[in-house]
């Protein structure tokens, strides 16, 4: 049987639809979205860590691949609502506005992804009470051209270009009281970015990182650290945010400057939050329907994590991406490619 | 020649010799031990002392600094898990105490560390080892305070004020002014009473208190 599905429209899902069908498989790509290119798209990324080249020339030539390629149908606002069979043959429901249509196919790949975790539920940082408390995805639509202030950072209260920016690090990651005690990943990297970025557009501001440790493990980020606090002159804070107050009007934050171990306060006009990365609706919703292992977090559990990354924990069932746990684009990539490589030669035996 | 001697000849002048020892390492902490870590986990309260990662959270948003400036649970914690006993003890024995429980630390703390249990035990720990020497103001009043309860099974408010002055040796402030007013006051609107009532055979229940406390 020579066709896949792939479920889910993100960067990891398109890239091993191209790469399938490159390799002379039919796939079915499902996206419930109308749009192709998942997390990136919907919250109009606009520079990636960490060359700061633009998002749009890593995400359209990926969805330009799959739209260019007669052997893929996509199936945009639809979803996989149920699934029968097994290895090498499922029959899969795909339903949209229109209605449902069953199809077979040789193997499922699951590429559903990652939902930005709410910092609705971190009470004390008043994020939804206080207009200037922003989540990092906000920032990114604000930085971008094309995005709802046209590339204008303006603080959403009363549009004025804000001064004084402090950025809270690991808000929904490495916190056991919303049940998310997992590393985000790409909090660091994605923060000293949009640090770079505020200053390059207001080289008077300053920016304020309240971290516990900076993560930069991946190509280069390391290097963008350095350039943030040499070049730039971002101030690093170790100390965790621990609340946000209105103090005579301004926002006012609290924390510890452990290395001096003594409290602060200090009053910002524009507050970031560096909003974890916590399983999507998609993932979840995938899990139940094709019956796969989840983790703890609700991420999907593969078989084997050294030795079988990318097969959930039913034959014939492929898993890929950000629905495993965190990942930036750059590995998502790899990771389209891998199950792709790996689907092409398990489908071939 | 012995090891690490390096060979140097500045303006004709020989500098041979051991680096090292022209430029002695500052070294302030020798020895560190977890022993004390150890000790507060076994405490009452001590056991989640270990889960703490010293992000702060607990230090930023505690209610207490605007009062007392030093107070510092993160610092305390790192302290004790760092064995650096002597500054625990030296710049820290009279904060310990000061924890008011509103359990803001706790209920925020991202690694389940019961911050307020932890600070007691931490406090708990040092009054084990004497470091205070003479009773100080809060533990004259806990002891006054538990005492009363385990006499009478309830509080007395003049007895234990007048209890709490006479330990820490201070019955003259207590006849002061300001202090005989502020009583006067409380007594004529009803907040005090002169003499507190009795609970009916509670010296059956104050003696097994006793007994289990012992």
């Amino acid at each position: 049987m020579k066709t896949v599905l792939v479920i889910g429209g993100g960067v990891t899902g398109l890239k091993a639809a191209s790469e399938l069908a490159g390799m002379g498989y039919n796939v079915s790509l499902v996206e419930k979205e109308d749009y192709l290119g998942g997390q990136v798209v919907k919250h109009k990324y606009y520079k990636l860590a960490p060359d700061l080249r633009p998002a749009g020339d890593v995400i359209d030539p990926v969805i330009k691949a799959v739209e260019s390629n007669s052997n893929i149908k996509v199936h945009k606002h639809s979803r996989v609502v149920a699934v029968s069979g097994n290895a090498p043959e499922f029959k899969a429901k795909i339903k949209n506005s229109k209605g449902e249509s069953e199809e077979t196919f040789g193997a499922i790949v699951v590429a559903t992804g990652f939902e930005h975790f709410d910092p609705i539920v971190k009470q004390e940082y008043g994020y939804g009470r206080f207009k200037d408390v922003v989540t990092n995805s906000e920032v990114e639509e604000m930085l971008n051209p094309n995005g709802p202030t046209k590339g204008e950072l303006k603080r959403p209260s009363d549009g004025k270009v804000p001064k004084k920016i402090a950025i809270f690090q690991c808000v929904g990651s490495r916190d056991k009281q919303v049940g998310n005690p997992y590393c985000c990943r790409v909090g660091c990297v994605v923060s000293t970015k949009q640090a770079i970025e505020i200053k390059e557009k207001c080289p008077d501001s300053e920016v304020y990182v309240y971290y516990m440790d900076m993560r930069m493990f991946g190509r280069g980020w390391e290097e963008l650290y350095g350039k943030a606090m040499e070049d730039y002159e971002v101030i690093f804070t170790r100390g965790r945010g621990a609340e946000v107050t209105l103090k005579n009007q301004q926002l006012s934050l609290r924390a510890e400057e452990t290395v001096m171990n003594r409290p602060i306060q200090h009053s910002v006009d524009m507050i970031i939050l560096a909003a974890g990365i916590a399983a999507g609706d998609g993932t979840i919703d995938a899990a139940k329907v094709l019956g796969i292992k989840q983790n703890d977090y609700g991420f999907l559990a593969p078989k084997d994590d050294f030795l079988s990354p990318n097969e959930s924990s039913k034959a014939g069932i492929y898993i890929a991406g950000a629905d495993k746990g965190p990942l930036d684009i750059e590995n998502c990539i790899v990771e389209g490619a891998a199950v792709a490589a790996k689907v092409a030669s398990n489908l071939k035996n | 020649m012995a090891e690490n001697t390096d060979k140097m000849v500045i303006d004709g002048v020989e500098l041979t010799g051991i680096w090292k020892e022209f430029l002695p390492s500052r070294i302030l902490y020798e020895d560190v031990t977890t022993e004390f870590l150890d000790e507060v986990k076994k405490l009452p309260g001590g056991a989640t002392i270990a889960k703490c990662y010293q992000c702060g959270t607990c230090t930023g948003g505690c209610t207490l600094p605007d009062f007392v400036d030093k107070f510092n649970p993160r610092r305390f914690i790192d302290l004790v898990r760092r064995g650096h006993y002597d500054i625990l003890v030296n710049e820290n024995k009279d904060l310990v105490w000061k924890c008011v429980s509103c359990q803001r630390c706790t209920h925020r703390c991202p690694r389940g560390v019961n911050t307020q249990e932890v600070v007691r035990a931490i406090a708990k720990f040092l009054e084990d080892r004497k470091v205070f020497g003479k009773l100080t103001n809060d533990e004259a009043f806990d002891e006054v305070f538990m005492g009363e309860v385990i006499e009478d099974g309830r509080i007395d408010e003049v007895k234990i004020v007048k209890d709490f002055y006479s330990k820490t040796g201070r019955l003259k402030d207590m006849m002061r002014a300001d202090q005989l007013s502020l009583g006067f006051k409380m007594l004529t609107s009803g907040r005090i009473k002169l003499f507190g009532g009795k609970i009916k055979d509670w010296k059956k229940v104050s003696q097994r208190l006793k007994e289990e406390l012992q």
